[in-house]
């Protein structure tokens, strides 16, 4: 088969023009021991920082090394991320060495740390895609939040009585198919009857802007990278009016 | 089932779009593989409209009736169209087949009036989520094969999308996880459609009806999708070409089974499985924008045998509706590459269509016919178990990937795969010990029932 030698009239690599030049993470912590902490949660290493967590602890308290160690060290990750150095999949390990390390120090604290916020999280019913439920749950957990995970293909009901329990600060509903979306008026309907104005952001496949904006509460999410930044808004007490206002439109 | 052995091709340069080696007739006249390549059409019924049967069948009445018009309107000769069923479909497996019944008398009714020659179908939904449910014994499994028996005794063909290994899959893609694709996508994957296939081929066969066959899309296009285009950073395109080869070892079990193609639209393994089992496949690039982007528009078409549009919401358009203009659409895409191979240019068309995607991307590469036949190979050449040659398929793409500098990669992308060719290297040689290793290493993944695998 001939093949040309210029592909420059065919296609643009836009990816290869904007990549961006590798950068290392910046030092969080003057404690060496803590650093070490850090590190292990900016290299994903659930293992380490599992390990160096206990070194830690054997000379600090649990929330030293939380927060001096652990959260740092994922706050830079996230600041690799949001600047194009790392991809998805760095920052899920990086939340699970996180996470490794914060249930140890919940262990020796005998209590569970204080979360920003409660979030509730669901995949629509008649819907068993959810993979960006999945990433959502691991962003909110790793920006500190609590997640409620209800799981995939979840009735309407369900959802509705998880968001009258817990009284999060948004809930989130993710469909891969339009003819399984159509719950999502149904739950904002249910949670306008019960009084309980919850932004409800909803996103994924072909669940679309118009759609989503179509009925009250409803907020759309464009990408699954959203939601820790949306649950900021809400947990600073934007109404879903200023989250569609802010985030949509 | 046996492993196959052997290329059904003995070079790339064989592989040609419109003929397979394994033609396979439909009724009313369609023959797929046969000398030219046939639109494949993909409606997908709006919002709202799943409510009750009575208004689901007047969806598909509406939206396939528009398909086959707009063949006659403009002159194109013959059409498939796939109902990949909805969830409502499948969880009430005589909507199904009411919409099934109802399709075949449309084409029927087309045959006889205009002699269009059109076929049907029926892409039951893989309702079981591996997480939630027994893969074997579930309601949600019993629904899907009543589904498949439903909808046998009117479609032409039958199809899934089936599920296995997505727990495991799901876990591992977001973790740069490579042991892990190879353990949902190849082992757990090919299990569970050995399984399942088996009970498809017995329900087509009793049905005359063609088993046609499966595609990855729960997990080798989620990769894919997650890598996106060229501003993504989900997943590195590396890894989503990795976990497509992977795949391969999976989808092929449907043929190994007894399935005999036309093979699924959105399975874009099937240059590979074409290369290996020489079925008929269909294939879906740049006319499936409707549903989601993908960097090789042109190249996935090179030797396709039905082309699709991969799922087109119905609605109104400038031109009519989305049905009729896809289909029209399809139509004179498939016009141009048959008329290339009625007038003996289908080898520069080909050409054209590899050289605007081949550097496009890496799955634009992988899936080209030379390096697609090559990965078929490796997959051949090692096929001691699921495992072995999903990770040969694997560890062939990734050295093609790194052997051709014409594939630019940024410093991330090679320096990635570069850590996922040392990861394979590093595994167990034996399906056993791997096998041994994944249940210990994903015994807590959500939802991960080794027994739904026989394991």
């Amino acid at each position: 088969m001939k093949y040309l030698t210029d592909y420059s009239n065919i296609f643009t690599r836009y990816d290869l023009n904007i990549e961006v030049a590798r950068q290392a993470a910046r030092k969080v912590s003057k404690d060496e021991l803590l650093q070490k902490v850090a590190d292990s949660v900016v290299q994903g290493d659930d293992e380490e920082a599992a390990k160096l967590t206990k070194q830690a602890l054997a000379t600090k308290s649990p929330m030293d090394v939380i927060n001096q160690g652990l959260i740092p060290g994922m706050n830079e990750v996230s600041r690799l991320w949001d600047e194009g150095v790392y991809f998805l999949p760095q920052v899920i390990l990086a939340s699970d060495a996180m996470n490794a390390g914060i249930a140890l120090c919940e262990e020796a604290m005998g209590k569970a740390m204080d979360k920003k916020g409660k979030v509730v999280t669901h995949t629509a019913e008649g819907d068993i895609h959810d993979i960006g439920q999945v990433i959502v749950n691991a962003l909110l957990n790793a920006n500190g939040f609590e997640v409620i995970n209800l799981g995939a293909d979840v009735p309407v009901d369900k959802v509705v009585e998880a968001c009258r329990v817990n009284n999060p600060v948004m809930v989130t509903g993710t469909a891969l198919m339009t003819t399984t979306m159509t719950a999502f008026p149904k739950i904002a309907s249910q949670l306008k009857r019960l009084g309980l104005n919850i932004p409800f952001v909803c996103g994924g496949g072909a669940v679309s802007e118009e759609y989503v904006t179509s009925f009250e509460l409803g907020i759309w999410g464009k990408e699954a990278n959203q939601a820790p930044g949306m649950a900021e808004d809400a947990l600073s007490g934007d109404n879903w009016q200023a989250m569609r206002g802010k985030w949509n439109g | 089932m046996k492993f196959s052995s052997q290329m059904a091709y003995k070079s790339a340069d064989e592989m040609i779009f419109g003929t397979a080696i394994k033609p396979v007739k439909a009724k009313r006249g369609l023959v797929f593989g046969g000398g030219h390549v046939i639109p494949e059409i993909v409606p997908h019924p709006r919002p709202g409209s799943e409510k009750t049967m009575k208004s689901l069948l007047r969806e598909y009445e509406r939206a396939n009736g528009d398909a086959l018009e707009r063949c006659v309107i403009v002159g194109h000769p013959q059409l498939l169209i796939e109902n990949e069923h909805i969830f409502q479909m499948t969880h009430n497996p005589k909507w199904g087949g009411e919409i099934a019944a109802q399709s075949a008398k449309q084409m029927d009714d087309y045959l006889q009036k205009y002699g269009l020659k059109a076929a049907y179908r029926a892409t039951i939904a893989d309702l079981r989520k591996p997480d939630m449910v027994n893969m074997r014994d579930s309601d949600y499994t019993r629904e899907v094969i009543e589904s498949f028996a439903e909808c046998a005794k009117y479609a032409d063909i039958i199809s899934i999308e089936s599920m296995g290994g997505k727990e495991v899959f799901d876990h591992a893609i977001i973790r740069n996880d490579i042991a892990g694709l190879l353990f949902g996508q190849a082992v757990l994957g090919g299990i569970d459609m050995e399984w399942m296939w088996n009970q498809i081929v017995a329900i087509a066969k009793k049905n005359n009806c063609i088993a046609g066959g499966d595609t990855n899309c729960a997990q080798a296009n989620t990769a894919m999708f997650m890598a996106g285009g060229f501003i993504s950073k989900d997943v590195p395109h590396t890894l989503a070409a990795l976990s497509r080869a992977i795949c391969a070892s999976r989808t092929i079990v449907a043929y190994e089974c007894g399935a005999t193609g036309p093979t699924k639209d959105c399975a874009y393994e099937d240059p590979i499985i074409k290369s290996v089992t020489g079925v008929p496949i269909s294939c879906e690039g740049k006319t499936s924008a409707c549903a989601h982007a993908d960097l090789c528009g042109n190249v996935i078409a090179a030797v396709t045998d039905c082309w699709s549009n991969e799922a087109v919401e119905y609605h109104d358009m400038f031109g009519g509706t989305t049905t009729a203009v896809f289909t029209e659409i399809l139509g004179y895409d498939v016009a141009a590459m048959n008329a290339s191979i009625d007038l003996g240019y289908q080898k520069e068309f080909q050409a054209c269509l590899v050289n605007s995607d081949k550097y496009r991307g890496c799955h634009g590469f992988m899936l080209s016919p030379d390096n697609a036949w090559q990965i078929g190979k490796a997959l051949v050449d090692n096929n001691e178990s699921l495992y072995s040659r999903g990770k040969a398929a694997a560890i062939k793409c990734g050295e093609l990937m790194l052997g051709d500098p014409k594939l630019k990669l940024s410093v991330f992308e090679k320096e990635s795969l570069e850590g996922y060719m040392k990861d394979m290297k590093a595994l167990p040689d034996k399906e056993a010990d791997f096998i041994d290793m994944c249940l210990k290493k994903y015994s807590k993944v959500k939802g991960f029932q080794p027994k739904a695998y026989g394991l």
